[in-house]
């Protein structure tokens, strides 16, 4: 079975197309009628769909594994336990099952990117969630220590309110392009056009 | 000759023995004046007495009972009672009787008891007289003398009418229409069946005839009209159309007068026509039609509270003006025509209330606003909430601050997510308006290669 | 014997023109029950043709091989066949006989599923889908079977790259049932409730004389859906069949009783009347689908506060949606802000929620984009309509039934007469449905 499109997408790290890749060599190899799924790396794959937020791929790749495999492979169990913890919302989970389990050489840099993205946009959820929120939640939710958290988030701008132990956010400013193109203008001409006729 | 209510205009029309207060009879037992006021629990308790001498005929007499029934207090039950059977004896309705005797079940001594000879004698009477007017009426429709003939009926619906047979009443009442031959004739067809209509609780009918007198071809005089007015706003009322209803009653001339006191009283037409008013017009037609109107000030000035309630809605004297409401809402829930529309009239005048305190301003602040509606702060909350959802009024509240802030839609936002709404939608149909065609048109293919 | 070889020997000798194999292909129909009678011995004879240079010949053997009646002993010889001829075949000369290319793909479908190896046969599903459709648009028999196969061996994902390609044209209505109502149940798998939505609502309101169990079905999985996205379930367009108008509510009578339950809004409610026909609903597998709906509920509760309030206390807002605990109403908010359903922050310090409008201005590029390209697709449909308005305008059974005096050809505007003559004989040629298709784009074009 040839898994060079799969090994050449973790080793270039592009993480984000990883699943589509998985997907469409996992048809190609089944078309075949090859007996593939003792040797597929499900973990991998699984962690793709995680990485690029599918998780409704996810789920269903994870029915579709035989139950042999599934007892056979701690890493892939611990592959789906992020991706559960991410299904049902369990947001501190997340960090638990990415720390609680030794990773493999092949997929320790997925999961790094991973975890690193999910603390990136954890932080997001928050800062655009919150006003105001507690130093304990904050750890909670960014699978930090209370101190850690707090330093993460003085960084980022917030304001300690030490007696209460409530951090206030501050939101980034946002910037978006506003530019025009001047293919634009053709459009609207080819728009009046049309309604004209 | 009446009790001492609010200046009563215009003498009563109709028999001396319409009379309540006085009585013939002189009943050591009669407890001492003023006997419906016992101990309020709120609000001045009713007057029976003054209440009852507003009217005449049945209308008295139901009326009555309904307090009776309604009260809930034994003093004003009884007195009430007393009332019916005084009037129901000068009468000559025995069935009412025996069920009013049974009713005060002997609470207010021997003199209240069931008098069988009375019964005897009436139901004797009624009889022969029956029998009379039905003999009359063959031989007047032997002679084939029209007007006789209407007259004949006539009396012999009013006889039913009487005895408290409403529904032979109405028919003989229906049967004078092909007798009639002025319009005066027909008026007072019409006239009689609204009464007999408004008993029964017959509403349709009511608004047929109401129309019907109306159709005639003689200019009605004034009394006339104002009566057909207050007919027809009964009618609205009972159909729970109270912005008709209102502008009915805001109709009625003054003339009305006490010339309809067998059906409605000056003063109900006041209260109907005010609260119905409030209830349903906006401030607009609130001013041009009840405070600017001269003529309905008349009825006005017979209920005050009525008239300060309506001016303090109108001067946003909220407080105040529900402060009237419920001092009235005891005695108008024993009103017979409008208890069951009481509490919507109310929830409507509120609700309007609150609406037009909001209206003019930005912000509100809900402790203000909560004492000037008489209510807690939570409670004007869950107002305000079920108002906002309604869509009656555009704001939000900050429940933090308690506030309500007004809301402005942007429009510049509300344009641009409709038109991507409508885009998709219309996408989505077109497409699958394409592909049902292409189905249809392979179907008629079918059908068509089918028939060749 | 002879004769097959004979005929393998023609094959091989008449595959280089597309007039050889004309004449190959008449050859091979008259030969037809020869092959079928030697099915049991055809498999040997394959491995002696090039499935892409001799497409057509080794199409008719392979499909009197599938018609064989032992075929499920040989299944994974013939479905290995058959994946190998799908990918090497020639296009050209498949669409030469394409019911027989139907026929072996759906025997392949079949001894797949019978094989329980889904999986195996969606790639090839898929390559012979597009080899055999004529464009993008056309719903081929195959589309059902493709999407059949991706449900059962979970391939979701799989089934959207067929999916998202626009049908228009349908040459059996049979088809189209199945796959919409495939096509549903994949986008409900993948949460995109919308696109769900069109494709059950095509099955319900799809011509048909007599309701069929597709259409049942279907309708069960629409009330769910449309509960899940609107909150309440739109009645029947007038363009629905009277079939459907008729008889759908009455076969799916607990998904009728749960969407008027929904109506009134209370949880306790709701969660009795889920508890009442929980068998059934178990039974049409649409339990999942209807815990959605419960947890819509909750989402639509706390919408409709985000109307009334601008800041509302975590309390306030568990008890308006009974939930149990302020904690738990945080984390309902955070989750709706994180899908963004809700616009809204949490002060934890006061306990309190702030309702925002929606921050969007629609000034960014990105949003001038969106808006571009509706705009693109919608004339693109628009001109596709225009075109149906002129092929129909310019076929002759109807034209023959058109009598009205001022018709001028040249004129694309409609006059009043002519566009209620239009509409009387639509109504007695055609079906209530195409009639509608015309009144919208005519009241389109007067607006």
């Amino acid at each position: 079975m040839d898994l060079s499109p799969i090994q050449s997408a973790l080793s270039s790290k592009s993480y984000s197309t990883l699943a589509d890749t998985c997907d469409e060599l996992m048809l190609q190899v089944a078309s075949r009628g090859i007996a593939y799924q003792e040797e597929w790396p499900f973990d991998v794959h699984l962690l793709g769909h995680v990485f690029a937020n599918d998780l409704n791929s996810a789920r269903y790749l994870w029915k579709s594994i035989p139950q042999g495999i599934k007892e056979s492979r701690p890493e892939l169990v611990a592959s789906w336990k992020i991706g559960q913890c991410l299904w049902t919302r369990d947001y501190a989970g997340v960090f638990d099952a990415i720390r609680g389990f030794e990773w493999s050489p092949e997929v320790v840099d997925l999961v790094t990117a991973f975890s690193e993205n999910y603390t990136k946009k954890m932080f997001q959820l928050l800062n655009s969630a919150y006003s105001t929120i507690s130093v304990g939640d904050v750890a909670h939710f960014l699978g930090m220590t209370e101190d850690n958290a707090t330093n993460y988030a003085l960084q980022q701008g917030w304001t300690l309110d030490s007696s209460s132990k409530m951090l206030t956010v501050k939101k980034p400013k946002m910037v978006a392009e506003q530019k025009l193109d001047p293919s634009k203008l053709q459009r609207l001409t080819e728009y009046v056009f049309h309604l004209e006729h | 000759m009446n009790g001492d209510d609010e200046g009563v205009v215009g003498a009563p029309i109709g028999d001396d023995a319409m009379f309540s207060d006085g009585g013939s009879v002189d009943d050591p037992r009669r407890p001492p004046a003023r006997a419906g006021k016992a101990p309020a629990a709120g609000g001045e308790q009713m007057d029976v007495e003054a209440y009852a001498a507003l009217y005449t005929g049945r209308t008295k007499v139901a009326r009555l009972l309904f307090i009776a029934e309604r009260c809930g207090n034994e003093g004003m039950q009884l007195e009430a009672l007393r009332m019916v059977h005084d009037e129901i004896k000068r009468g000559e309705d025995s069935h009412l009787y025996a069920e009013v005797v049974a009713k005060i079940g002997g609470r207010l001594g021997s003199q209240y008891d069931f008098d069988q000879t009375w019964v005897d004698t009436v139901d004797r009477r009624a009889e022969l007289r029956k029998e009379k007017l039905e003999n009359e009426l063959s031989a007047y429709k032997t002679n084939m003398i029209k007007e006789s003939i209407r007259m004949g009926y006539n009396d012999l619906a009013d006889f039913y009418y009487s005895h408290g047979q409403l529904g032979d009443a109405f028919k003989n009442y229906v049967r004078t229409r092909d007798y009639c031959t002025t319009s005066k004739h027909i008026i007072q067809m019409c006239l009689n069946i609204i009464l007999v209509s408004i008993e029964l609780g017959q509403f349709m009918h009511v608004s047929n005839y109401v129309s019907k007198a109306e159709l005639t071809p003689e200019q009605l005089d004034s009394v006339t009209h104002a009566k057909l007015r207050c007919a027809a706003g009964l009618a609205y009322l009972e159909t729970k159309k109270y912005k008709l209803a209102a502008r009915k009653f805001l109709e009625t001339g003054p003339e009305l007068g006490n010339n309809y006191t067998d059906v409605i009283a000056p003063q109900d037409v006041a209260t109907y026509g005010g609260l119905c008013a409030l209830a349903s017009f906006d401030r607009t037609e609130l001013k041009n039609k009840v405070i600017d109107n001269i003529n309905f000030r008349n009825f006005l000035e017979l209920v005050p509270e009525v008239r300060e309630l309506i001016n303090d809605f109108y001067a946003s004297r909220y407080a105040s003006c529900l402060a009237y409401l419920e001092n009235l809402k005891p005695n108008l829930l024993l009103d017979i025509h409008l208890h069951e529309h009481v509490e919507t009239l109310y929830l409507e005048i509120r609700h309007k209330a609150i609406i037009q305190y909001t209206h003019p301003f930005i912000s509100v602040d809900l402790h203000t606003m909560a004492s000037a509606f008489k209510t807690s702060v939570a409670g004007l909350e869950k107002e305000l909430e079920a108002l906002i959802t309604e869509d009656q009024i555009q704001a939000r509240i900050d429940s933090h601050n308690k506030i309500l802030y007004a809301r402005h839609a942007d429009q510049r936002n509300a344009t641009f997510q409709r038109v991507l709404q409508t885009g998709m939608e219309f996408e989505r149909d077109v497409r699958a308006m394409l592909l049902r065609a292409n189905l249809i048109k392979h179907e008629s293919m079918l059908k068509t290669t089918k028939k060749h | 014997m002879d004769s097959v070889e004979a005929l393998v020997a023609h094959i091989q000798g008449l595959s280089g023109s597309p007039a050889e194999v004309a004449q190959l292909h008449s050859l091979l129909k008259q030969s037809e029950d020869t092959l079928r009678s030697q099915a049991a011995r055809l498999a040997p004879f394959l491995p002696q043709l090039d499935p892409s240079a001799h497409t057509l010949g080794y199409l008719f053997l392979l499909e009197a091989y599938s018609s064989e009646p032992n075929l499920r002993e040989q299944a994974d010889i013939f479905v290995s066949i058959v994946v190998e001829f799908i990918n090497s075949c020639s296009t050209e000369q498949i669409r030469l006989a394409p019911e027989k290319f139907i026929s072996v793909c759906k025997s392949f479908k079949d001894q797949v599923m019978q094989l329980q190896v889904p999986m195996q046969g969606i790639a090839p599903l898929r390559m012979a889908l597009r080899k055999i459709q004529t464009s993008s648009e056309q719903l081929t028999p195959l589309h059902p079977d493709y999407l059949t196969l991706c449900l059962l061996a979970k391939c979701y994902k799989a089934g959207l790259s067929v999916l998202n390609d626009d049908i228009f044209e349908v040459d059996q209505p049979r088809d189209l049932f199945l796959y919409c109502y495939y096509g549903g149940m994949i986008n409900i798998g993948l949460k995109r409730f919308v696109k769900a939505l069109e494709c059950l609502h095509n099955v319900v309101t799809a011509p048909m004389t007599a309701l069929n169990e597709t259409a049942v079905e279907a309708y069960k999985k629409y009330i769910l859906v449309s509960l899940i996205l609107n909150g309440q379930v739109p009645s029947f367009p007038k363009y629905t069949s009277a079939a459907a108008h008729r008889n759908l509510k009455s076969y799916t009578q607990p998904y009728v009783d749960l969407a008027n339950c929904y109506a009134t809004g209370t949880f306790s409610e709701f969660e009795a009347c889920i508890q009442t026909h929980l068998e059934k609903f178990q039974s049409d597998s649409n339990l999942g689908l209807v815990k959605q709906v419960l947890s819509s509920l909750y989402k639509r509760n706390i919408q409709r506060l985000t109307q009334t309030y601008l800041t509302l206390s975590l309390q306030d807002i568990a008890n308006a949606v009974q939930l149990k605990t302020p904690k738990e109403a945080e984390m309902h908010v955070l989750r709706m802000i994180q899908d963004g359903e809700i616009f809204a922050t949490i002060n934890q310090k006061d306990g309190m929620v702030s309702f925002h409008e929606d921050p969007e201005q629609y000034k960014t590029c990105h949003m001038i984009e969106h808006i571009d390209s509706s705009i693109q697709r919608l004339m693109a449909l628009s001109k596709k309509l225009s075109s149906l308005d002129e092929h129909i305008s310019c076929d002759p059974a109807y034209l023959a039934k058109v009598s009205s005096p001022t018709t001028e050809s040249t004129e694309r505007k409609w006059s009043m007469e002519e566009l209620s003559l239009w509409l009387v004989f639509s109504v007695i040629f055609y079906d209530s449905c195409f009639l509608n298709c015309v009144s919208f784009y005519l009241s389109s074009q007067f607006k």
